[in-house]
């Protein structure tokens, strides 16, 4: 029964992250007041991680943790929820050009959902993408809130929401254990499992939150 | 750019270079530049009588050892330029004053990605760091961009 | 300058952070020690014909304040392994913010797991990093 999640993460499954997933949760148990999350959404770089177990370890800290991708087209990076053996078998996700366009109709026929990540990045943002390329039709909602992106990242993302009336997210692209949770998901529904989320998703009722500490002014000379 | 090149250069040795004995200077120059302040690095007196038994350098000393050959000739070029996408260093054993070091090198991997800005070709050289006693001193990956 | 045993750091404990301006003739002086007296390293205008914002810090440079980090916040630390990876070019002329915090802690060789970055003061995280780091035991 999750209410917050972090929708963007990535453990030691990822090429590019050292965290052990158990590690998260001890982080975010210690945090619980600053970053009250009830689940976490693991979306492995270029693959979806089948093997990967962690009943024990949503029995052992009362976490919700469900399984996605990160994966990357020619239109920049997408997070995709709801992976199954159909879409694995259609696309291999270790490919850098997925087919955009192709792809997020395809997951959304055979019971997933592709949301495009950190859409206000250069290069592998849609922002940038869509300035030379046509619009991708299909597009339910986007990252609008991403933990690791540079200052006015976020805000170019205002601009896309208007234009295309997308549906906005939160997540902390946490490969660092001590990021995870800085930025997640508000649902106005209780998610109990993937099916729940990819609904959910789809239809609406969720906003971005952010856990990020105010900046503090820091005196550098003084040291 | 297809990920296209001579797989038999994985894992070849492409250089090997031996560097002349490290100096107390160049250890204390280093730790200075870093602003470091602990006396192992620092202070020969008090170093002498810590765990070390003598001026011993910071742990990232390995990194500005500089091989003859930064990488082979036959090295695929998949850019125009290189960037430096991230190092990883582990230490086996401490740099003391006096040690004959030895690097060898190779290239451990090659693999395409696209990330924050581009389409990006990373090569990860890999520096074997011995010294003298032929003790493994320290492995260092450098992870290559190129574009 | 301390010494911090096995048995004192506990998972979340924040590594004594450092705030400091970096300057040129800093970057300058490791580039030298470095043997990386190159143009992208001390000097804007060869740094700009390479497509560089300008003159940058090496990334081993900012490796090694991370190391210093771990240093300066205890003294008997050694470390193990460290990774960087380097998410932006790090501008001198600037204040640097280095950070870091215990993640994990190994009972069974009294090393910690310690995440490590580097920000500029809008919390940007210019470089990002890990280390494995042996500690001394009381025990």
């Amino acid at each position: 029964m999750a209410r917050i999640l972090d929708l963007h993460l990535h453990s030691e499954a990822s090429d590019d992250s050292r965290a052990p997933v158990e590690a998260y949760l001890k982080w975010l148990a210690r945090k619980r007041e600053e970053r009250p999350l009830e689940g976490l959404v693991l979306t492995e770089h270029r693959q979806f991680n089948k093997s990967g177990e962690y009943r024990d370890l949503e029995d052992k800290y009362g976490m919700l943790i469900l399984k996605a991708s990160e994966i990357e087209t020619e239109y920049g990076h997408i997070l995709v929820y709801g992976v199954n053996d159909d879409i694995l078998k259609r696309y291999d996700f270790k490919n850098v050009r997925l087919p955009a366009q192709e792809l997020i109709t395809e997951v959304a026929r055979m019971g997933g959902i592709a949301m495009p990540c950190h859409p206000g990045r250069p290069t592998v943002g849609l922002i940038e993408h869509y300035q030379t390329k046509p619009p991708l039709e299909g597009v339910i909602g986007v990252e609008a809130l991403n933990g690791g992106s540079k200052k006015g990242e976020n805000e170019r993302v205002a601009e896309l929401l208007d234009q295309y009336g997308y549906h906005a997210f939160g997540g902390s692209d946490s490969h660092l254990v001590s990021f995870i949770g800085l930025c997640a998901t508000e649902f106005d529904r209780d998610i109990n499992s993937m099916e729940d989320l990819v609904d959910t998703l789809r239809t609406g009722g969720y906003r971005p939150v952010d856990f990020r500490p105010q900046r503090q002014q820091v005196d550098s000379s003084a040291s | 750019m297809a990920l296209d090149f001579d797989k038999s250069i994985l894992g070849k040795v492409f250089d090997e270079t031996a560097f002349p004995p490290i100096t107390k200077e160049e250890i204390l120059e280093f730790a200075a530049a870093l602003g470091e302040t602990n006396p192992l690095y620092t202070d020969e007196t008090v170093a002498r009588q810590g765990h070390h038994k003598e001026l011993v350098a910071p742990p990232t000393f390995v990194t500005k050892l500089r091989p003859n050959k930064f990488s082979p000739e036959n090295l695929p070029k998949f850019g125009k330029v290189g960037f430096d996408g991230g190092r990883d260093l582990e230490v086996f054993a401490q740099v003391r004053p006096g040690d004959s070091l030895t690097m060898l090198s190779t290239i451990h991997e090659i693999y395409e990605k696209t990330g924050r800005t581009g389409s990006m070709y990373f090569i990860v050289i890999r520096n074997e760091v011995k010294n003298q006693k032929n003790e493994k001193v320290a492995v260092i990956d450098h992870r290559i961009m190129q574009r | 300058m301390s010494t911090v045993y096995f048995e004192e750091i506990e998972e979340g404990d924040e590594i004594t952070p450092i705030d400091m301006p970096l300057s040129k003739d800093q970057v300058r002086r490791y580039a030298k020690t470095a043997n990386m007296y190159v143009a992208r390293f001390t000097d804007d205008e060869g740094a700009k014909a390479e497509g560089l914002p300008g003159m940058i810090a090496p990334g081993v440079m900012s490796m090694g304040l991370l190391a210093r980090m771990i240093s300066d916040w205890n003294q008997a630390a050694e470390i193990k392994r460290i990774g960087t990876t380097f998410r932006s070019p790090v501008l001198p002329d600037r204040n640097i913010h280095l950070r870091g915090a215990v993640t994990q802690k190994h009972d069974a060789d009294h090393t910690v797991e310690c995440d490590l970055w580097m920000e500029n003061d809008d919390g940007e995280r210019w470089v990002i990093g890990t280390a494995t780091v042996a500690v001394p035991s009381k025990a």
